[in-house]
């Protein structure tokens, strides 16, 4: 039973407080104000907000609870409030993905499709979050608004580039939030601040009104604590959007009813060769995930080093096209680290990206081969848990590698063919890490049903932080 | 992304002797990268990017790491008939 104490409220999940508002036990504007109070409180140590939206939120929420007392049904996530990366456009705000130069843009008229469709279902939004600058990061470091840091331990990173999202949720400030994922943007901080993730299938939530990356990469999806939230945003936020090109004209498909289904009869395989952990964390966490489904079979992800040469090269060359005016008029305003590698990927030759987007077509086919074997991939989700906020390198197998660069190695080879993928987090001492669990397309309920599955049995969970 | 291998105990000397010394592999190194930071300074001629020197060193480490990638990905070969697949739909 959910009381109303800030305290209380900050661990709460989003379907506890949507169900206390729903039948009274709560207001829609206390939900909001604990929540505020836990961001005015918290924040400053975790540093995940560039916006705090309180007018707006408290607007909102004292609508709903007019509308309650009218006798009126309130919808689904009725007084939850969530938080949106910062790529998200809110109205009233500049839009500004992680930049400076964003910052001179005009505010948003128009909220992101997403951030309608969750107030749609009841939802409130209470802010902009922090993010690595133009998504073009997995370390949730920010050279204009600092690092958003791990909930776990404050010297270490949220992961990127929806940093801002996973220290958000992990810390209790929101029981949600949205982000983004390129090339594992919702996985790597999933994994490093020990909370659920979905990146769904390419195309299945509409991206309208975000600001862009890679177009032929870019995914949106939901953070929470529990596999039932992730599924409840999830699918409040499903269906066709002529506004975005790439959204799929598919009607929602629903998973919150299948998720009691669990994992019977599903069959379930480890990734070997290129995705078996390197380090003792990574590969506790997946073998802890496996016994636990009983997948005791490995599964060869074919060619995936080189699938994931290939979305660095993609990533590369379309984020810097999409760059090239901003980097002639304005380089000296990026982030060096993001600038580099942006005028680098612009002088990648086109023949070589024709030959990964070719690369893409056939790993494509190959891996979909896979699925009439299993229904589900289990994967570790980063090489590692969080490093240091400022660590540039981490060792793997005895070498040497860029942090930067390096903690989406097993995220990278998925999303380049958009696989639906749910991270879960496996709550190791002293700090958690997720494990993927990759599904065919457009089978985002096989995740979900496994994921709740495992947060049954305790095997999967979000550990809360001595914050 | 360059792996360091463990140094094998007993290559045989025929082996040995067609590797490329240290001295000549420190070159090839030397020549690769002065041809990268080349490449950097006629792209960004022809892309109209004004580059401040002290970012050549930071966007010529970059441009190796992308061709390295792009080595891998060009070594696989596909047959004429491979489609792109520049819009990915699942």
């Amino acid at each position: 039973m959910l009381d109303t104490t800030d305290a209380d409220f900050a661990w709460s999940t989003a379907s506890g407080i949507a169900a206390a508002v729903a039948d009274g036990r709560a207001s829609a504007t206390r939900a909001v104000e604990a929540a505020l109070a836990r961001i005015r409180e918290r924040d400053p140590l975790l540093n995940s907000f560039t916006a705090v939206t309180e007018r707006r939120a408290l607007a909102r929420a004292q609508a709903l609870d007019e509308a309650r007392a009218k006798g009126m049904r309130l919808p689904p996530l009725a007084g939850v409030p969530f938080a949106v990366k910062n790529l998200f456009d809110v109205a009233g705000l500049p839009t500004l993905a992680g930049s400076k130069i964003n910052r001179d843009l005009p505010p948003a008229t128009r909220d992101a499709a997403l951030i309608e469709r969750l107030e749609a279902a009841g939802a409130i939004l209470v802010g902009a979050l922090n993010m690595g600058e133009y998504a073009y990061d997995f370390t949730g470091e920010n050279i204009h608004d600092g690092p958003s840091r791990n909930p776990h331990d404050l010297n270490r990173m949220s992961g990127g580039s929806s940093g801002g999202s996973g220290a958000a949720v992990g810390g209790g400030l929101v029981p949600l939030a949205l982000g983004s994922d390129t090339n594992g943007s919702i996985r790597v901080p999933s994994s490093l601040c020990g909370i659920f993730g979905l990146k769904p299938t390419y195309g299945r939530l509409t991206r309208a009104r975000t600001f862009p990356f890679v177009a032929s990469l870019d995914h949106l999806g939901p953070f929470a604590r529990t596999t039932r939230d992730l599924a409840l945003a999830y699918d409040a936020m499903q269906g066709f959007d002529a506004d975005d090109p790439a959204c799929a004209d598919r009607a929602a498909e629903p998973v919150v009813p299948h998720l009691e289904k669990g994992a019977d009869g599903l069959r379930i395989a480890v990734a070997g060769g290129y995705f078996k952990g390197k380090t003792a964390e990574a590969v506790a966490a997946v073998d802890s995930v496996a016994s636990a489904l009983g997948a005791n079979r490995d599964i060869d992800i074919p060619q995936a080093e080189r699938a994931r040469s290939a979305a660095f090269i993609v990533t590369a060359s379309e984020g810097a096209s999409l760059h090239l005016d901003r980097l002639r008029a304005r380089a000296r305003d990026y982030d060096p680290a993001v600038r580099d590698r942006l005028i680098a990927g612009a002088m990648t030759p086109a023949s070589l990206m024709v030959k990964a987007q070719k690369f893409r077509r056939w790993y494509r086919e190959e891996v979909l081969k896979l699925f009439a074997e299993v229904d589900a991939i289990l994967a570790p989700a980063t090489p590692c848990t969080a490093p240091l906020i400022g660590q540039q390198t981490f060792m793997l197998d005895d070498t040497e590698l860029p942090v930067r660069a390096n903690l989406g190695l097993y995220t990278q080879p998925i999303s380049f063919i958009g696989l639906p993928v749910v991270a879960v987090p496996v709550p190791l001492a002293p700090l958690p890490i997720a494990v993927q669990i990759i599904a065919a397309p457009w089978r985002e309920d096989v995740g979900l049903r496994i994921a709740y599955a495992l947060e049954a049995q305790g095997i999967v969970a979000a550990p809360r932080p001595a914050l | 992304m360059k792996r360091k291998t463990s140094r094998k105990p007993q290559a045989s000397r025929a082996k040995r002797s067609l590797k490329p010394s240290r001295t000549s592999r420190a070159s090839a190194k030397a020549k690769q990268a002065h041809a990268t930071d080349t490449l950097v300074t006629a792209n960004a001629r022809a892309l109209g990017l004004t580059l401040d020197p002290a970012w050549h060193g930071s966007i010529a480490f970059n441009l190796r790491l992308i061709l390295r990638h792009a080595a891998l990905v060009d070594g696989f070969a596909l047959p004429d008939y491979a489609e792109p697949a520049p819009v990915f739909h699942a």
